[in-house]
């Protein structure tokens, strides 16, 4: 063989490729099967969500935090309405705070299921894909039941949640809750033990917990390396100090780590909505001082103010509670990693500026650690165990 | 334990035991829905294609045209053309442009006279991007399409009235939205002018 005329030869992979999940496109210098060089380039998504915030209230954005992460929307809605009522100083109402609980975890299996579906398509288990979609449909209905939509459910309020979840719902949801982990297990018994999973998955992307850090990792794909970090267990916010559940951790930080603490979640999640349905309160679900829309006495009314910025907060000045530039930081734990919303405000009702901490844009950044020196078909592995979403990643 | 390992290995047992899931799932009940021909029963207060209410009574749209919807619209998609006319306003024309719109129903909660909704059809692609585009006509001929197919008599959508919002504080009518009556009309329309007689 005459190694002169080897030369690396340079691969587009995406935008349009399904396996990249959504519009991610990889620029990969190869030498034969080796990646010497791998060069994410994202944006094909971009919509522009924090400058579009900045034209609209603090109500009026939170439809749009839906279509950053559309996998799980619902958590995306709740990191927004935390990071605003903690501005506003609202505190919510323990029933609403629940319910929040509730939707978010289903947020989190629903979006977990998704994963769990196209990495192993990806891999070429197409069987888990169809039971994951089978599992997913349930939760999706449900979601319909109280929300009003499948996927972008704008369903939280700053202050509380919009509507309240009945009787019916909640039925339908301990059924499917109960049956759950069974389902778990029959994903397991299809993946789990299996040996081109195993060789797919074992040893391949590895990256130790104190680069995991640094590279600033977040939710599975950080624990995947063995570090504890869970923002629902470091700062607690909504229900979730009050239930009990365990943070998954995994050892190697491989893929298969990687996935067996998603798995773990799985469960998780299944106990804190059990918890949550078991000790519901009744009560409010939407705090007193919640900004609301106004509502004039009589409708003829037509008064030209009103449709100044300020129809969604009633009876109080908006300068009241907002002190001039103050800013503040709020966090989720999304099904991908840490999710943060950093609003800073002027006396307007509209942020001055929103910045949101996407764990999709930083995951996406680790990609040429992960890339580099493996082969080809280990970047489809590696895309699917750090679970990106571009929607968010691009924002 | 290595014995065990090797015959795992030897006779593909992780292989056959996910083999002998998916033919247990062969004899389970099928989740599929063929969905043309069969449908899926949406649920009550699903946000599909948007409609402006006929009154049963007059047989008009309720809007008054006091841009409330266009105001708090997050994608601005609703465009309303009106005019004053001798002291009153007049609604000429209500487009809401369908391609625009994120959903939200926050139009629907603002609606002080419960004019506008949502409704829970989700049918209405179209090869055209003026097909998404609803007039006055177009949205109140939504209202009739789904009045016609929707299972009960009566309808009320959840966002008319947002929980949170002390009812005494809702203009009058929303406050006092009632179930709007989908068929039957003529004979509603009997009983309300008899007991009116009545009285």
């Amino acid at each position: 063989m005459n190694l002169e005329n080897t030369k690396e030869l340079i691969i587009n992979m995406g935008p349009q490729h399904p396996a990249t999940h959504g519009v991610l496109r990889l620029v990969l210098e190869v030498e034969g099967e080796v990646i010497k060089r791998c060069i994410p380039y994202i944006g094909y998504l971009h919509r522009g969500v924090e400058k579009l915030s900045e034209d609209l209230t603090y109500v009026q954005s939170l439809p749009l935090t839906d279509r950053l992460d559309y996998l799980s929307s619902m958590v995306n809605n709740v990191g927004f309405c935390i990071a605003v009522e903690k501005l506003m100083g609202i505190e919510v109402p323990l029933r609403a705070k629940f319910i929040r609980t509730i939707l978010s975890e289903m947020a989190r299996i629903c979006s977990h299921l998704v994963w769990i579906a196209t990495h192993a398509l990806d891999i070429g288990a197409m069987t888990v894909f169809l039971y994951a979609m089978r599992d997913r449909e349930k939760l999706l209905e449900l979601f319909e039941m109280v929300t009003g939509a499948r996927l972008t459910v704008s369903y939280p309020r700053v202050g509380g949640v919009r509507c309240d979840i009945n009787e019916e719902f909640i039925n339908e949801l301990s059924d499917f809750i109960n049956k759950f982990p069974e389902r778990v297990e029959e994903y397991e018994t299809l993946i789990d033990k299996n040996r081109v999973w195993l060789k797919r998955t074992k040893g391949v992307g590895v990256i130790t917990a104190e680069e995991a850090i640094n590279w600033g990792l977040t939710g599975p794909t950080l624990r995947g390396s063995g570090v504890y970090y869970d923002v629902r267990k470091f700062f607690p916010y909504d229900a979730y100090d009050m239930v009990d559940f365990e943070v998954p951790i995994g050892k190697n930080g491989d893929i298969y780590d990687r996935y067996k603490c998603r798995m773990l979640e799985f469960r998780q999640s299944a106990r804190i909505i059990k918890q949550c349905i078991e000790k519901l309160p009744e009560g409010a679900i939407l705090a007193e001082e919640s900004p609301k829309i106004r509502m004039p006495s009589s409708p003829l009314k037509i008064d030209k103010n009103d449709i100044q910025f300020e129809i969604y907060v009633e009876d109080r000045n908006i300068e009241d509670f907002i002190k001039k530039f103050t800013d503040v930081y709020a966090s989720v734990e999304a099904p991908r990693g840490e999710l943060g919303f950093y609003i800073v405000c002027d006396d307007s009702a509209k942020p001055y500026r929103m910045r949101v901490r996407a764990p999709s844009f930083v995951h996406a950044g680790v990609l040429p650690k992960l890339c580099e020196g493996a082969l080809i078909a280990d970047v489809i592995a590696n895309i699917g165990s750090i679970d990106i979403v571009l929607g968010e990643c691009d924002r | 334990m290595r014995v065990g390992e090797i015959l795992n290995k030897v006779f593909l047992i992780e292989i056959f035991k996910g083999l002998a899931l998916t033919l247990r799932m062969l004899f389970s009940k099928t989740v599929t829905i063929q969905y043309p021909s069969q449908k899926r029963k949406v649920h009550e207060g699903f946000r599909g294609r948007h409609a402006l209410v006929r009154d049963p009574f007059s047989g008009n749209d309720k809007c008054i045209g006091c841009m409330r919807c266009t105001t708090v619209c997050p994608s601005k998609c609703i465009h309303i053309k009106r005019e004053k006319t001798e002291n009153k306003m007049v609604v000429i024309d209500y487009i809401i442009d369908a391609s625009r719109c994120i959903y939200c129903a926050y139009c629907v909660e603002a609606c002080p006279v419960c004019a506008l909704v949502l409704t829970e059809d989700y049918e209405y692609s179209s090869y055209r991007r003026e097909g998404l585009v609803f007039n006055k006509e177009k949205l109140l001929k939504n209202w009739d399409d789904f009045a016609k197919r929707w299972h009960k008599d009566f309808y009320f959508n959840k966002f008319w009235q947002p929980p949170g919002i002390d009812p005494s504080r809702w203009p009058k009518t929303k406050r006092e939205q009632a179930p709007i009556p989908l068929r039957r009309v003529v004979e509603i329309k009997r009983e309300v002018t008899d007991e009116s007689d009545g009285s």
